[in-house]
């Protein structure tokens, strides 16, 4: 390999065919004279344009539609010119530099063409340490069978998880998750395909190490809650943000809920007569009435104390176990009122410090996120200790400021330009690398970006997980679903 | 030096058993032992333009350059397309690709190029390679032409090895043919030192003993007549058609060793075609030559006046820019030349502000 040009942060490399180079590879510019060397990364393989590259081809072309023939050639030349026409231009990205062995980010000179050698290099030499406390095994890479990053690099970040459907998204998320787990990292997963909700068990079907670790909340099943576990603050949420409550409406509620509190008398029961009792307007009752009944058929409140069970599964997240929140078959008001209480009853527990940090995983989080969450994910949310990873593939339905303030991005292929223009807005990668390395990635291949990898974007194929899958694509054709599972 | 393909491709040919080789046995060691002088050493790389299509080192015909005075020796022969035949055509290029201290690099092709039921086929010949000297060594072909100015010393081997190559290839195509019109690249023009008359006279004699007329288009003529050129002879002319300007050509030739083994033609063969000079076999009959051209044009595509076949042969032995880096590599490969950029007074002494052209 050569240096063939440099413009910006590009730089052009020719490459003979021989050469056995990757899109995601990362290689060593090496300077020989000054003893430093560029790390760069190839984002594009093209063809070299050779001088009469065309007039070669045409002639090609020509010879085998239209005229047979042969060639005499007894010194093998035209060996030669074949190894020209398939030579390669490799178009790499500089991602940093290397002075006497340590990484630097001078990139702020240019090698010689002369005296430089180009070699692969082995990026996972720096973008993982050694021995990592807390590794997770993520996948393999290209170098590498086994690439390894450190759960520190998932700790107070903002993650974003997306691609296509079918490229693995979800099964890199659940990895995350298992991973954290085993680190001891509270997470709380909201699925609304109910593809969490088998993670105890293996994929024989046999029983996991995991089975105790992790608690499935289905509303109207096992998610449950009194009233006075949810108290005002949190009802109120819901009924603002959730179910749209006027004001007006929402001050006579208050009203009515401390006058049960004071009584010690707050129970689904006495706060729905005390509602068809109150003394207001009409309109007022109507929309407080037709709330209270949405509530109750939620099914997620009840008078029994012992059949709330949630807020003592969630005080179990700080022993460092994992909450599944299945909002399968669930209708969109009823996915809202539950995240509205469960982020509620998360920052409540955060507050008082009876938990220390949540890792939240919330999979089509636009189904089911109020607008304001989203600023306040990244903000309030993110120093009471939830550090979210939004998983999805339809990357529009993420704000642009998330992107941008995103600290690990997964990428999975993306072929549509449009869904590439949003995802290339990440602040972590320039939009012409995410553009040429993930239109091409294939199935359970992610360009991993941002702290895991050290700023340095990394093509990882995702390890296998060995938990029974559910959540995938279902099939009618028999050879789908032969395809599908293997 | 042959493969299976080429085999079966040369049975087409009907080559004889003796004379299968397309390429000289002695060429290709004329090649390696002169390669075998420069392993190891530095050369200069023909520097290729990227825009350059394709590569050529022209060989100028120096016998074309005449001059044509009377009018009255020149007569217009109608053509009309007549019988199918095949059609075969030769043709060679040869390049400079580098320099060493001590000479040039060059490379040699040859293509033949027929047409039959079968529609085109084809053979190429080489490239092979060969190194130069400026003096007379004797490893070097440059040693086989004796001696003169540097420069033009190697351009003469040059065209001597490019001449060896070609006429080699023509004899081949001569005896492998019966009944077929064989067309050459250039004109029957023979007597110059780099182009001996026995050589090319017992070419043309294989040919008539096959039933084969040898018929050589230049793509360049310096011929005059009146003062103009003379392919405008054929402008009123209606084609297809020939204007037989041998008589008028034949009276510059008088002294020897010169001399035209060609009866000369200028062909317009299409209406909106050029007008070629065309050099037919002089031993074969006027009306069998007239005959040649006529099943010519009855047996082979003629664009823009020139045969295709000739046309093709042209192209497969003609060295792009492509095959021009090849050979480089080649040579680096295979003789460890290493490579080192050209000295350029010029560049030296003036830089960006002198011209580029070497002085």
């Amino acid at each position: 390999m050569k240096i063939y040009r440099k413009e910006g942060d590009v730089m052009q490399l020719i490459s003979y065919p021989d050469e056995e180079v990757n899109k995601g590879d990362y290689l060593l510019v090496e300077d020989q004279r000054s003893r430093r060397g560029l790390i760069i990364q190839v984002i594009d393989i093209q063809f070299a344009n050779i001088p009469g590259i065309l007039e070669d081809i045409l002639r090609d072309v020509m010879t085998e539609e239209s005229i047979q023939g042969n060639d005499v050639d007894p010194l093998d030349i035209s060996s030669q010119v074949a190894v020209l026409k398939d030579t390669k231009l490799l178009v790499c990205k500089i991602r940093g530099a290397l002075e006497d062995g340590r990484p630097t980010h001078n990139v702020a000179w240019l090698p010689s063409r002369i005296n430089s050698s180009v070699s692969k290099f082995p990026i996972e030499t720096l973008t993982s340490e050694e021995s990592p406390s807390r590794p997770i095994h993520l996948g393999a890479i290209k170098q590498s069978s086994r690439f390894i990053i450190d759960a520190k690099a998932l700790d107070g970040r903002l993650n974003i998880v997306t691609g296509k459907k079918g490229t693995g998204k979800s099964h890199l998320s659940k990895l995350l998750a298992m991973s954290l787990l085993d680190h001891g990292a509270p997470c709380l997963i909201l699925d609304v395909n109910g593809e969490y909700t088998n993670l105890t068990r293996r994929a024989s079907g046999q029983s996991s190490p995991y089975e105790g670790k992790i608690a499935v909340l289905t509303p109207r099943l096992s998610l449950r809650f009194t009233l006075a576990e949810v108290g005002l603050g949190t009802i109120m949420d819901i009924l603002l943000h959730a179910l749209d409550l006027p004001g007006t409406s929402a001050r006579v509620f208050a009203r009515i809920w401390r006058q049960l509190e004071q009584n010690s008398d707050l129970t689904l029961k006495t706060l729905g007569e005390a509602i068809a009792s109150s003394d207001c307007h009409e309109s007022v009752r109507d929309a407080l009435q037709s709330r209270y009944n949405t509530l109750v058929d939620a099914g997620i409140f009840t008078d029994d104390p012992s059949a709330a069970n949630s807020r003592r599964l969630l005080e179990r997240l700080a022993a460092g176990s994992a909450v599944v929140v299945n909002m399968k078959n669930q209708s969109f008001t009823i996915r809202r009122i539950v995240v509205e209480l469960l982020l509620s009853k998360i920052t409540e527990l955060l507050s008082c410090a009876r938990l220390r940090a949540v890792f939240l995983f919330a999979e089509e989080a636009h189904l089911y996120l109020r607008e304001t969450y989203w600023d306040d994910i990244v903000t309030r949310m993110r120093h009471l200790g939830i550090f979210t990873t939004f998983i999805t593939n339809q990357p529009d339905t993420i704000q642009e400021s998330i992107y941008r303030q995103a600290d690990n991005i997964f990428l999975f292929n993306f072929t549509n330009e449009r869904d590439l223009d949003v995802v290339s807005r990440a602040a972590k990668v320039d939009g012409e690398s995410v553009r040429l390395l993930v239109k091409d990635l294939p199935t359970g291949h992610c360009l991993a970006i941002g702290d895991v990898v050290r700023d340095f974007p990394i093509v990882v194929s995702v390890r296998p997980l060995d938990v029974e899958t559910l959540g995938g694509t279902r099939f009618f054709f028999e050879e789908n679903r032969v395809a599908c599972s293997r | 030096m042959t493969n299976a393909s080429v085999e079966e491709i040369s049975s087409s040919l009907h080559l004889e058993h003796s004379e299968r080789f397309l390429l000289p046995s002695f060429l290709v060691e004329l090649s390696s032992r002169s390669m075998q002088q420069v392993n190891g050493r530095a050369f200069s790389p023909r520097e290729i333009s990227i825009f350059a299509m394709s590569v050529e080192d022209e060989w100028a015909d120096s016998t074309s350059a005449l001059m044509v005075g009377d009018r009255d020796d020149c007569t217009t022969i109608p053509l009309t397309p007549s019988t199918q035949s095949s059609v075969a055509a030769v043709d060679v290029s040869s390049l400079k690709v580098g320099e060493t201290e001590t000479g040039v690099l060059v490379a040699i092709r040859g293509a033949i190029v027929w047409r039959s039921d079968k529609g085109y086929q084809y053979v190429r010949c080489g490239p092979l390679t060969f190194h130069l000297t400026y003096g007379t060594d004797e490893q070097s072909p440059s040693g086989l032409f004796g001696t003169g100015p540097s420069q033009m010393f190697t351009e003469r081997a040059i065209g001597r090895l490019r001449n060896v190559l070609e006429r080699w290839i023509q004899k081949q195509t001569c005896v492998s043919f019966r009944d077929a019109i064989v067309l050459f690249d250039g004109s029957l023009t023979v007597g110059t030192p780099d182009n001996p008359t026995a050589y090319l006279a017992r070419i043309l004699e294989s040919a008539r003993e096959r039933g084969n007329v040898v018929l050589a288009f230049s793509k360049s003529t310096k011929l005059c007549a009146f003062g103009r050129k003379i392919t405008s002879l054929v402008s009123r002319s209606s084609a297809p058609c020939l204007v037989d300007v041998d008589l008028a050509v034949a009276k510059q030739f008088k002294s020897y060793p010169v001399r035209l083994a060609g009866h000369v033609y200028v062909a317009k063969l299409v209406e909106d075609g050029f007008a070629f000079r065309l050099d037919a076999d002089r031993q074969v009959p006027h009306e069998s030559r007239v005959e040649a051209t006529n099943r010519l044009i009855a047996s082979d595509i003629v664009m823009q006046g020139y045969p295709e076949t000739l046309r093709l042969a042209h192209i497969f032995s003609t060295f792009t820019a492509n095959d021009v880096i090849g050979v480089q590599r080649y040579l680096a490969f295979a003789h460890g030349l290493r490579i080192a950029p050209r000295f350029n007074v010029r560049k030296s002494l003036f830089g960006p502000f002198g011209t580029w052209e070497a002085a």
